[in-house]
C-alpha cells in the first residue's frame, strides 16, 4: 500500500498551520497493458497446447485449459481493480474532506472535523474485514476498504490522533 | 499535544504499522485461525505441515516396499498390494509431500521477499490448501475398497489403469482435486509476483526462489490442463464408452503416455525449479560472496523451463518412435543439460575464494549440488536412445530419478527448512543434531538408492515384488539404506519442534551474510509483513547479488 503524509511545518502557528494530507491507494506493480501482455501470452501458450491435442482428438483438454485461463483473467481483473482505488483524506483545520476515486470517477465527502467520528467498525465474522468510517451528522464515509487489517487499525489510530474524538480538534501543528 | 499530534505525521509509514503490530496483534486464535486461514503465513505453515505428514505417510509405503525387497520370494504382500504400494508412494511422494512443500515455501516467502503484505488473493490461497487434505483422504481411503487401491502406477497409464477396481473413479476425483489446488496456488504466485512487488523490486531484483517459483507456477498452468484432460478421458473410456485409448474402438494407448508425458516431464521440472532456486539463496549466504551469474541463472531456469515441454518423448524410446523423432527427442534432452550445466558452474563459481562455513542449511545446499549432478548425469545416460534400450523399465530408472527427488527436491527443502526456520520462528534449532540429520540422511540416501543402479545395469526390472536370486545382495543392501534414511528424517520434525519448544532466541538477519528483504524484517517475522512497502534503499540493500 502506498501512504503518502504531507503535514504542516514544525513549530508554524496552530491557527494557519497547513492540513494534514494521507493519500492511500493500494501498490500495483503490474499495469493494466501489462497484464493483457501477460493473459494473451498465457492464453497462447495454454491454448496452443490445448488446440494441439484437440486436433489430435483429445479435445477433453481444451475445457480445462479454457477454464484455468477464465481462472487467470478472474484473478488478474480482481488484483488490478486495487490499481483504480485512491483515497485522499485531507485534514484542514475546520474539516475533514475525503476523496475517493475508482479511475476516472472521483466523490468527495466533506465531514466538521469538530464533529468528525472516526470508527473502525468490527466485522460480524471473521470471514469478512473491519470497516474504517468517517462519521458525522448521520452521513459517513468508508476509507481504506482495500487497506490489510493491519494496515487499517494503523490508519484508524492515525486518523483518531489527527481527527480527534467529537467536540475535540486537536492542533494540527 | 501537539507534539503527540505530530507524531504520526512525521513518522515513516513502517515504523507506524510496526509499532500497530507490536500493540495489537489481532490475529484469531483456536481452530478458526486455520480453518479460516487467510495469512500467507498460516496458509504456508499449515502446507508444510502438511507435506511433513504426506512425507510420513508415503515414506511408510516405501518402507513396505523395501521390506518386501530385502529378500527375493513373496514375504509380506501380495503383487497387488505391492504394486498399490508402488503407485500410492509416487502420488503422495510427488503430489502431497514435495508439491505442497514448494508451495508451502511459496506461501511464507515469496511475500516477504518482494515486499508484498500478503498473496495477491488470500481466501484463494485458503481454497487451494483445503482441497489437499480432502484430496488425500480419498486416495488414502482407496486402500479399503473392493480391488484395493490404484495399482498401474503414477503414470495411470491405459489400459492398465482402466482396469482397477473400485479405487478407479476415487483415485481420478483426488488427482482432479489435486490439480484444482496446484492451479489456484500457481495462479495466486502469478498474480502475486506481477502485482504486488513492492515499488523498486524489479523482475531482475527478485530473489531467484521468487523466479525460479514463477517459472514453476507457468509450468503448472501449461502442464495441469494436459492431465486434467488425460485422466478424464480415462474416466470416460471406463463408464462412458469413450475409446480415447482403446485400441479396438480406433484409440490409441501410446497416445495417453504421450499426453501423460507432456504433463509428467514438466512436471519434474515443477518439482525441482524451486530447489534450485533455494540452493541460490543458500550458497551464497555461507561463501560470504554475491551469486554468481544471477542474470544467467534467471535465463538458465527459464530455458529450462522451455525445454521440459519439448523432451517428453524420452520416456518412450522402446515403444517404436520413428527414427527422426528419436533422434529430436534425444538430442533435445540432452540440450538441459546445458542450461543446469551453468546453474551447477554458477554455484561453484560462487563458492570459489568464498569464505564457506557449514551449517546445515549449507551442509543441504552441498548435499543437492553433489548428489543432483549424479541424478542429472544419469539422466543424460538414459536420454541416449541406444542405451535407453537398455536401461529402460530397469531399477536404473528408478535409482535416476531418485537421485534427482530425493537428495535434490527433498534435501532442498529440508535446507529451506534450516535456513529460514530461525527467521519464521524467532528461534535456533540445535546445529549439532541437524548436521547429524545431514550426514545421516547423505550416508543413507547412498545407500539406499546408488545399489539401484547396479541392479538396474544387470537388469532387474522395476515394479516387481519378487526377483531373481542374483539381485539379492545389492537389494538387501539398498533397503537396509531405506530403513536407516527412514529412520533418520524422524530427527527433522524433533529437531523442529525442539525448536519451536525451546529454541535460543534468534536475530534478525540469523546468518551474517543472509541478502533478502525477509533478512530486513525482525524474527520472528510479524503476521504481516510489509504493510508498508519496503524503501527502494532497503530493496537496493536486499538485492545485493
Amino acid at each position: 500500500m502506498l501512504f503518502t503524509t504531507s503535514s504542516g511545518v514544525e513549530g508554524a502557528d496552530p491557527v494557519d498551520a497547513a492540513p494534514q494530507c494521507i493519500e492511500i491507494a493500494p501498490n500495483c506493480s503490474l499495469s493494466v497493458k501489462g497484464a493483457l501482455w501477460f493473459f494473451a501470452g498465457t492464453c497462447f501458450g495454454s491454448f496452443s497446447v490445448a488446440g494441439m491435442m484437440a486436433v489430435l482428438g483429445y479435445w477433453p483438454v481444451f475445457p480445462f485449459a479454457g477454464l484455468e485461463m477464465v481462472l487467470l483473467a478472474w484473478a488478474l481483473k480482481v488484483s488490478l481493480a486495487r490499481r483504480l482505488h485512491r483515497q485522499t483524506i485531507t485534514i484542514y483545520d475546520r474539516d475533514v474532506l475525503v476523496e475517493s476515486c475508482k479511475g476516472s470517477e472521483c466523490v468527495r465527502v466533506v465531514f466538521p472535523r469538530h464533529w468528525a467520528q472516526v470508527k473502525l467498525r468490527r466485522p460480524a465474522s471473521r470471514l469478512y474485514p473491519s470497516r474504517l468510517v468517517i462519521e458525522s451528522h448521520g452521513r459517513q464515509c468508508e476509507v481504506g476498504d482495500f487497506l490489510t487489517e493491519e494496515e487499517r487499525r494503523g490508519l484508524a489510530a492515525r486518523l483518531n490522533r489527527l481527527i480527534g474524538r467529537i467536540n475535540e480538534s486537536p492542533t494540527l501543528a | 499535544m501537539a507534539e503527540h499530534t505530530h507524531a504520526p505525521a512525521a513518522t515513516s509509514p513502517a515504523h507506524a504499522v510496526h509499532a500497530v503490530h507490536d500493540e495489537h496483534d489481532h490475529r484469531p486464535h483456536g481452530w478458526r485461525r486455520w480453518v479460516y486461514a487467510t495469512n500467507h503465513k498460516d496458509i504456508g505453515t499449515m502446507y508444510l505441515v502438511f507435506a511433513g505428514l504426506m512425507f510420513l505417510i508415503g515414506g511408510s509405503f516405501a518402507m513396505v516396499i523395501r521390506a518386501e525387497l530385502f529378500e527375493p520370494g513373496m514375504q509380506l504382500v501380495d503383487p497387488q498390494f505391492f504394486n498399490s504400494m508402488t503407485t500410492m508412494h509416487a502420488l503422495f511422494m510427488i503430489f502431497g509431500a514435495v508439491m505442497p512443500a514448494w508451495t508451502g515455501l511459496a506461501n511464507w516467502l515469496i511475500p516477504m521477499q518482494i515486499g508484498a503484505p500478503d498473496m495477491a488473493l488470500p481466501r484463494l490461497n485458503n481454497l487451494s490448501f483445503w482441497i489437499l487434505p480432502f484430496a488425500f483422504t480419498l486416495l488414502f481411503s482407496t486402500l479399503f475398497v473392493p480391488g484395493g487401491a490404484p495399482a498401474g502406477g503414477w503414470t495411470l497409464y491405459a489400459p492398465l489403469m482402466v482396469q482397477t477396481g473400485d479405487a478407479f473413479p476415487m483415485t481420478i476425483f483426488a488427482i482432479h482435486m489435486m490439480g484444482a489446488s496446484s492451479i489456484l496456488g500457481a495462479i495466486n504466485v502469478i498474480v502475486t509476483i506481477m502485482n504486488m512487488r513492492a515499488k523498486g523490486m524489479g523482475l531482475l531484483r527478485m530473489p531467484l526462489f521468487v523466479w525460479t517459483w514463477f517459472i514453476t507456477a507457468f509450468l503448472l498452468i501449461a502442464a495441469m490442463p494436459v492431465l486434467a484432460g488425460a485422466v478424464t478421458m480415462l474416466l470416460t473410456d471406463h463408464y462412458f464408452g469413450t475409446t480415447f485409448f482403446t485400441a479396438t474402438g480406433g484409440g490409441d494407448p501410446i497416445m495417453f503416455q504421450h499426453i501423460f508425458w507432456f504433463f509428467g516431464h514438466p512436471e519434474v521440472y515443477i518439482l525441482i525449479l524451486p530447489a534450485f532456486g533455494v540452493v541460490s539463496e543458500i550458497i551464497p549466504t555461507f561463501s560470504r560472496k554475491p551469486l554468481f551469474g544471477y542474470e544467467t541463472m534467471v535465463y538458465a531456469t527459464a530455458s529450462i523451463g522451455f525445454l521440459s515441454f519439448i523432451v517428453w518423448a524420452h520416456h518412450m524410446f522402446v515403444t517404436g518412435i520413428p527414427l527422426a523423432g528419436q533422434l529430436f527427442f534425444m538430442l533435445s534432452t540432452m540440450l538441459i543439460a546445458v542450461p543446469t550445466g551453468v546453474k551447477v558452474f554458477n554455484w561453484t563459481a560462487t563458492m570459489y575464494k568464498g569464505s564457506l562455513s557449514f551449517e546445515p542449511p549449507m551442509l543441504f545446499a552441498l548435499g543437492f549440488l553433489f548428489m543432483f549432478t549424479i541424478g542429472g548425469f544419469s539422466g543424460l545416460m538414459l536420454a541416449l536412445v541406444p542405451a535407453d534400450y537398455e536401461y529402460h523399465g530397469t531399477y536404473f530408472v528408478v535409482a535416476h530419478f531418485h537421485y534427482v527427488l530425493v537428495p535434490g527436491a527433498i534435501f532442498a527443502i529440508i535446507g529451506a527448512v534450516y535456513y529460514w526456520l530461525p527467521k519464521w520462528s524467532g528461534k535456533m534449532y540445535d546445529m549439532r543434531l541437524a548436521t547429524w540429520h545431514f550426514w545421516l540422511s547423505t550416508v543413507f540416501v547412498n545407500v539406499l538408492f546408488f545399489p539401484q543402479h547396479f541392479l538396474g545395469l544387470a537388469g532387474m526390472p522395476r515394479r516387481i515384488p519378487d526377483y531373481a536370486v542374483q539381485f539379492t545382495d545389492w537389494n538387501m543392501v539398498s533397503s537396509i539404506g531405506g530403513f536407516a534414511f527412514g529412520l533418520s528424517q524422524l530427527l527433522f520434525p524433533y529437531i523442529v519442534l525442539k525448536c519451536l519448544r525451546s529454541g535460543e532466541p534468534a536475530t534478525g538477519r540469523v546468518w551474517e551474510s543472509a541478502h533478502g528483504l525477509e533478512w530486513e524484517l525482525p524474527s520472528p517475522a510479524p503476521y504481516h509483513s510489509w504493510g508498508e512497502p519496503p524503501s527502494e534503499a532497503l530493496i537496493a540493500r536486499g538485492a545485493a547479488h
